[in-house]
């Protein structure tokens, strides 16, 4: 299930979200080898972890199995601020739209093959489940190509915001996904599953307000 | 946004589009295709002005699966006639050093650059050389990973390719979005239910097998014209692309074994 993280009720995952700093920093600094993100605490902090983020934390038996941040595109994020070569057009910032970030799964429940593992579905259906409650309508990723035919089986609606270029080796692209209730039922058909992922909700409007 | 909605007609008349937004544009156009087929138009269209010629995209085959039906896997052929039938009657696929490559390595490449792992290799170097004969000199392989785990490659072939980094990256995108699409098109919900007539079935069934229409035609006791046309309306009511298209369509109904 898919526990969704903000500044009003941050204090009941105290634990859960030590768990989810230590799994990022495994998987960007340790797997990735994103090293300018490494700190000798072994939590993976940035300057974009402030109350505007919203975090989504899957998690299984009080372990956290799966991460994703999201952050709003109506101030500095990662694509303007970190990645700016990446965006050849106009950055979007808009209230309906907000970045994707951080995605990890740990360990163990990766993609098994290559195929999109559950925890990873979960978290992209907990996106658009938001997203859909939140009247937010589209996501900012800074991704691998591979992602983008995955995508279009989903039925999101890409736009290509620049070109692919190697970042950290990896070659990496910057577009919008929109989603509508047609991606939402798409993700469920492939999930096999029709019930919601989300289990704690913030107040989405007020959050957008702010 | 108004550097968005340059049109493809506009690219060599003077200034240039720039290749993201080239790129955008292809993308809707992508959303608005009814077909597999009218995509893969739209797509020829724009990248002929790099030097591609055709394309050719599919999952790919499991080893061991038999000859017959790997060509059902086909879902863009757009390559010169002859070729795809040729290429799966001598089994290509095997010895294909581009297939190789991209199952083991998820990046895209110039076929240029791979010569050197398959320059040892005479029955890799015979399927380049046969290709070349086909108009497929030089080419450009974006290997993709579908939802559902299975590898799939998508290839541009040209007599000459301009690939400059920037060409790479929208083919890259491309590819990858056009095959997606025509996933989403080949398995729509909108599907009428297809009857072929049992010369129809039986037609495409020695194409299935890889049968000329000539061959075809002797099979069923009739003129090469006669199997071409019961070949045609098979596509028609299948809305395929392409013969290999056709045969994969038909196998997906259960039209055919």
């Amino acid at each position: 299930m898919i526990h969704v993280v903000t500044p009003e009720n941050r204090h009941r995952y105290t634990n859960a979200m030590e768990q989810a700093f230590r799994l990022r920093h495994q998987v960007f600094v340790e797997e990735k080898g994103w090293t300018a993100l490494a700190r000798p605490d072994g939590r993976e902090i940035d300057a974009f972890d402030d109350d505007h983020a919203l975090h989504m934390l899957a998690i299984q038996e009080a372990c956290v199995v799966g991460y994703q941040r999201m952050l709003p595109t109506t101030r500095p994020y990662l694509l303007t601020e970190v990645l700016p070569d990446l965006c050849e057009v106009e950055p979007p910032r808009s209230p309906r739209v907000w970045e994707w970030t951080r995605y990890a799964v740990a360990r163990g429940h990766r993609d098994r093959g290559r195929i999109l593992s559950p925890v990873g579905s979960a978290l992209l259906t907990g996106i658009v489940e938001w997203g859909l409650e939140s009247g937010v309508e589209a996501i900012v990723i800074e991704m691998n190509p591979l992602w983008l035919l995955r995508l279009v089986q989903l039925h999101f609606r890409v736009t290509p915001l620049g070109l692919p270029q190697p970042i950290s080796g990896e070659d990496t692209v910057a577009v919008s996904a929109a989603f509508d209730h047609r991606t939402l039922k798409r993700l469920r058909e492939t999930r096999g599953a029709q019930e919601s992922v989300l289990v704690a909700r913030p107040a989405g409007p007020r959050r957008l307000a702010s | 946004m108004d550097s968005q909605r340059l049109s493809l007609s506009s690219i060599g008349a003077g200034m240039l589009p720039r290749l993201v937004d080239l790129t955008y544009d292809l993308f809707r156009s992508f959303d608005r295709a009814p077909t597999a087929e009218a995509l893969n138009a739209c797509l020829l269209q724009a990248v002929a002005r790099i030097g591609v010629e055709s394309t050719f995209a599919g999952v790919i085959p499991l080893p061991g699966l038999p000859r017959a039906r790997q060509a059902a896997h086909v879902l863009i052929d757009s390559t010169p006639p002859g070729w795809t039938e040729h290429y799966f009657k001598v089994g290509h696929l095997e010895r294909d050093p581009t297939i190789r490559r991209l199952t083991s390595e998820a990046t895209p490449f110039l076929w240029s650059e791979i010569e050197p792992l398959y320059r040892a290799d005479p029955a890799a170097r015979r399927v380049m050389e046969e290709a070349g004969d086909f108009r497929l000199r030089q080419g450009f392989t974006v290997p993709l990973i579908t939802l559902d785990g299975r590898v799939a490659g998508f290839s541009f072939g040209a007599e000459r390719l301009d690939a400059s980094p920037e060409v790479r990256g929208m083919l890259h995108l491309l590819a990858a979005y056009a095959f997606g699409r025509s996933i989403v098109l080949s398995e729509g919900p909108k599907r009428q239910p297809v009857r072929l007539t049992p010369r129809e079935r039986e037609a495409l069934q020695w194409a299935a097998a890889g049968k000329t229409e000539w061959e075809i035609g002797e099979a069923m006791a009739i003129s090469e014209h006669g199997a071409e046309k019961h070949l045609r309306s098979v596509h028609r009511k299948l809305g395929a692309a392409s013969r290999t298209h056709a045969v994969a369509e038909a196998l997906r109904r259960g039209l055919i074994t």
